[in-house]
């Protein structure tokens, strides 16, 4: 069991920081927390109808030609709707990369717009399961399946393939011929050229470095596997479409209904409350289901909901990538040099594969890799026959680190250095000094915790067929509010009641991430002026596009404090409308008041003169409304870092490896609330973990037909699985708000499988690089099977 | 304690849901309540609302459906409407108020654990087996609330903190001497 050692606050504050519940801790352990599927229950929508769609039963195929007649005979289907219908035939192409939650996009700003490679509903099928040919409504959705067997449908199978290596070849099968004649995505204006960072002169660097290291890693197929699948209930009821969904991104749903369906902006309604679990799955409400939802809601006049099941709710993935990487360094451990070329599987529809594979890396050059001299980083995304590959949490950064952390390992042992040396040699930012103060206190503070110094030994030297070992992993943390510009102004609301209440306007949806109560603090911190807590406050769950702000997405694990900025700043608004009211009332100068717990004082006499309630209740009763829109501080203050340390046991007989220990840190410049600061370092482990060690989709490779899209096969760790997690929260690195925090809850998952593998290695002496790291390829590893 | 003998007519289902004794029409019918197709997690959810519960994976893999029959856990998934007859069903909404198990869930915050909960998705099959849990056995080790709870998955990851809200449940519960479900 853990000896916890909670943390201390750099800066004492009421609320701020504090270990305490979480705001919706009641309503939610009670089960009377509503999800969407809970909402739209037949008995709220009595005329509701229920869609479901055809999917491919090939990896790659063709519809030639369908019949629905059957299906349209069948009783209680209201409604059929096909590929050659004008209602999809009208569509734009689309994709599913319209942004990454950061900013909200029209249909020409899209930020993969170079890979419009989706059809609402088409007739080609990219993968076995698209969701292709036609759509039903049905009083049912037995019915509505009934139907969909019922269509006869002449498929052309094409030749199809699941290797990217394969799939770049000359005379692959070709999966989208209009945007690539190799199946290698085309360079585009975000993610840039295929060698999209060049700095200096790597080949001349190499040729002079004293020690040279170049090995693989690949990173598998895993899903983000939220157990709130899918689900939207539409209405399209005359010119007007009202949206329930479990899209975590409001003001996103509505921008690409009312884009791609042509309705004006303001007949378009989305309301979303809790998420039952997002982690970048299918990043911003811009699924296709949306639309043909909408459609067959128009169709047919009644409300229509449709929901995935387990085995659809396998929609998309992270990005498997295949990284080759080499550094070089001078013999003191100073590294001159870094290459990186990766090869992504993109799957069917290209999404945010460049964010992975460009995107992330070149974030990360600019600040972690500042001073390393010559990097040259290459990228091909590839289209394959497979689950498209798009955001899952940390994304394009897990995959980094999984070679990043390799080559820092491996060139240390060479070097004859300690890996921790080694990183706080040559890591930082560009707007520190070396050695960076966050990373040496975060790998300090690791090795300690871990028992570095006793427990690292020499590679494969652990006595016995049982062999321990240690290794860690570090990366820089993501994001600080410098990072977040490109949301631009982010909107809350105050409003202060007559009894000191406060309605908050935070608008944001709940995915679990805890960034309500991080809001809900930092509103209590903000107004302590009032003498309030946090149960005077109001956090409203729903966000209605129709009555809300515009809401922050939940992306970037950034909404715990960049609400909370903006509420600091809109309480100081509220205090100033607060004197100018005293101020009349007392019949004062303002600047001779001032308000503290909740009392209005003459600066002079320190005596109150009145409470902040009896000055409320002066006058006509209204209360006072705040509304503020800022852009985040665009100051660059760096980043700071985050790490995990593992111990492992790797049974050399069986195979199998068991994690004994991880350590999980992470600099929060400020901890916002450090219960759910905590709940996103341990509950990332389930997803690092299970990344590392047992979770993988798996393909019959004859027919490209996946085999384990499910919950039994596909392997999530369970409480049985976890090991003991100790969460060690920092404050070291500071960003330029009034908390200076950045995000923590993606970067959780970062290291974990690297730290594993390293650790793994220290165990067992032989490096496996291919996670997950099941028993047979331990067994390979050692030339035992 | 439940299991009453079932009425003999074939056109209807009794079941104590939550505390009362409740007769459903049976057949395949589209009007009668209770089809002999229907799962019990479809019939409590979509039919009575009891949406506590959630079907996550419909497939017995995943735990969020768990709700107690006769005392112990079931996966409501993966049983029929029809064979909860005579017995008596709990779900998260038949808790007492103040239920210990919901308020430790609720509350868990001590350093070094995390939240019991984000999302919460699962955590109400969770709460449901730690209630049967700690009926069987009050003081559970870490190792037992492992085993016990080893059927869910929580997604979040909030394992340390739904372990820890488990052990402080059972302190709670023997502190106060409570007799509970």
């Amino acid at each position: 069991m853990n000896n916890p050692r909670p943390y201390t606050p750099r800066t004492p504050r009421k609320f701020i920081g504090g270990y305490r519940p979480r705001i919706d801790g009641q309503e939610k352990a009670s089960g009377k927390v509503k999800f969407v599927d809970d909402i739209t229950l037949k008995s709220n929508y009595p005329d509701m109808l229920y869609a479901k769609v055809l999917r491919s039963p090939y990896a790659h195929a063709k519809i030639k030609s369908m019949d629905t007649s059957a299906a349209a005979a069948l009783p209680g289907v209201r409604a059929i709707l096909t590929y050659q219908d004008p209602e999809f035939a009208s569509l734009r192409v689309t994709n599913a990369g319209w942004t990454d939650g950061v900013d909200t996009v029209s249909y020409d700003r899209m930020m993969w717009r170079h890979f419009r490679d989706r059809r609402v509903l088409g007739d080609h099928a990219c993968w076995a399961t698209d969701e292709v040919g036609a759509v039903v409504a049905a009083e049912s959705e037995e019915i509505a399946e009934e139907a969909l067997r019922l269509i006869k449908v002449e498929w052309e199978v094409l030749p199809f393939v699941l290797d990217p290596l394969e799939a770049m070849k000359p005379g692959a099968p070709i999966i989208h011929a209009d945007i690539s004649p190799n199946n290698i995505l085309p360079k585009d204006i975000i993610g840039g050229e295929d060698v999209f960072v060049n700095r200096g002169n790597v080949d001349h660097a190499f040729a002079e470095a004293d020690i040279v290291v170049e090995d693989t890693s690949i990173h598998h197929n895993a899903t983000q596997a939220s157990l709130d699948n899918w689900c939207c209930l539409v209405d399209w009821k005359d010119d007007k479409i009202t949206v329930r969904s479990n899209s975590f991104e409001a003001d996103q749903s509505r921008m690409h209904i009312s884009e791609m369906l042509n309705i004006p902006i303001h007949k378009v309604r989305i309301i979303s409350s809790y998420v039952g679990g997002q982690f970048g799955r299918g990043d911003t409400g811009d699924q296709p289901f949306f639309l043909f939802t909408a459609l067959l809601s128009k169709k047919t006049g009644c409300p229509v909901k449709f929901r995935h099941t387990r085995r659809d709710s396998f929609h998309d993935s992270r990005q498997p990538a295949i990284y080759r990487g080499k550094m070089g360094a001078r013999k003191d451990g100073t590294i001159t040099a870094m290459q990186f070329k990766s090869i992504g599987n993109a799957g069917a529809y290209a999404d945010h594969t460049m964010f992975a594979l460009k995107f992330a890396p070149t974030e990360i050059t600019e600040v972690a890799l500042a001073h390393i001299p010559n990097i040259k980083m290459e990228s091909y995304g590839v289209y394959t026959n497979k689950l498209p590959a798009c955001m899952m949490r940390g994304v394009g950064n897990s995959q980094f680190n999984l070679i990043f952390g390799h080559m820092v390992d491996m060139l240390a042992e060479k070097l004859v250095m300690d890996p921790i040396d080694l990183a706080i040699k040559n890591f930082g930012h560009e707007w520190g000094s070396r050695p960076d103060k966050s990373l040496l206190a975060v790998l300090k503070e690791g090795a300690e915790r871990i028992g570095w110094k006793s427990k690292r030994h020499k590679p494969g030297k652990y006595p016995g067929v049982k062999k321990q070992g240690v290794g860690f992993s570090f990366h820089p943390a993501w994001h600080a509010e410098w990072q977040e510009a490109r949301r631009g102004e982010i909107q809350v609301g105050i409003t202060l009641n007559t009894d000191c209440t406060v309605m908050l306007e935070a608008p944001t949806v709940e995915t679990g991430t805890g960034s309500n109560t991080c809001n809900v603090l930092g509103c209590a911190e903000a107004l302590s002026f009032l003498g309030i807590t946090p149960s005077d406050i109001l956090w409203p769950h729903v966000v209605d596009t129709e009555t809300s702000l515009k809401d922050c997405v939940q992306t970037d694990s950034a909404v715990a404090y960049l609400q909370s900025e903006v509420i600091a700043h809109a309480a100081r608004d509220l205090k100033i409308r607060l004197l100018e009211k005293a101020a009349k009332v007392m019949k004062q100068k303002i600047e001779d008041l001032d308000i503290l717990e909740g009392n209005v004082f003459l600066k002079n006499s320190k005596r109150a003169s009145m409470t902040v309630k009896e000055l409320m209740n002066s006058g006509d009763l209204i209360p006072i409304v705040i509304r503020l829109g800022r852009a985040p501080n665009s100051e660059k203050t760096g980043v700071p870092y985050i790490a995990t340390f593992a111990e492992v046991e790797v049974d050399t007989e069986t195979g199998k490896v068991e994690v004994l220990k991880l350590v999980v840190l992470n600099d929060c410049g400020t901890v916002m609330f450090a219960s759910g600061a905590e709940a996103q370092q341990i509950g990332g482990q389930c997803m690092g973990l299970g990344e590392a060690l047992t979770e993988e989709i798996i393909y019959d490779e004859a027919t490209g037909v996946p085999l384990n899209f499910n919950l039994i096969d596909y392997k999530i760790p369970t409480m049985a699985d976890m090991p003991e997690i100790e969460p060690v929260l920092m404050e070291v690195w500071k960003g330029a708000g009034e908390y200076g925090a950045c995000g923590i809850g993606e970067g959780t998952v970062t290291c974990t499988p690297r730290a594993v593998l390293n650790a793994i290695y220290n165990a067992i002496g032989v490096r496996i690089n291919d996670i997950p790291i099941k028993p047979e390829k331990v067994l390979v590893a050692l030339g035992k099977a | 304690m439940a299991k009453k003998l079932s009425s003999q007519n074939r056109n209807s289902v009794r079941i104590k849901i939550n505390g009362n004794w409740r007769e459903f029409s049976l057949g395949t019918d589209s009007s009668c309540e209770i089809n002999p197709t229907m799962t019990l997690s479809y019939f409590l959810r979509e039919k009575l609302g009891f949406t506590g519960l959630k079907v996550a994976c419909n497939e017995g893999a995943c735990g969020a459906c768990t709700i107690l029959m006769d005392g112990k856990t079931v996966l409501s998934c993966m049983m029929l409407a029809v064979q909860a007859e005579g017995h008596e069903v709990v779900t998260i909404e038949g808790l007492e108020k103040n239920d210990p198990v919901v308020e430790a869930f609720a509350q868990q915050c001590a350093p070094g654990y995390g939240t019991a909960l984000q999302c919460g998705l699962c955590t109400p099959g969770f709460v449901m087996s730690a209630k049967a849990l700690l009926k069987e056995n009050p003081r559970p080790n870490i190792g037992e609330v492992k085993e016990a709870l080893s059927g869910h998955i929580c997604r979040c990851g909030c394992y340390s903190g739904v372990a820890q809200a488990v052990m402080h449940a059972g302190e709670k519960i023997a502190n106060k001497g409570e007799c509970h479900e």
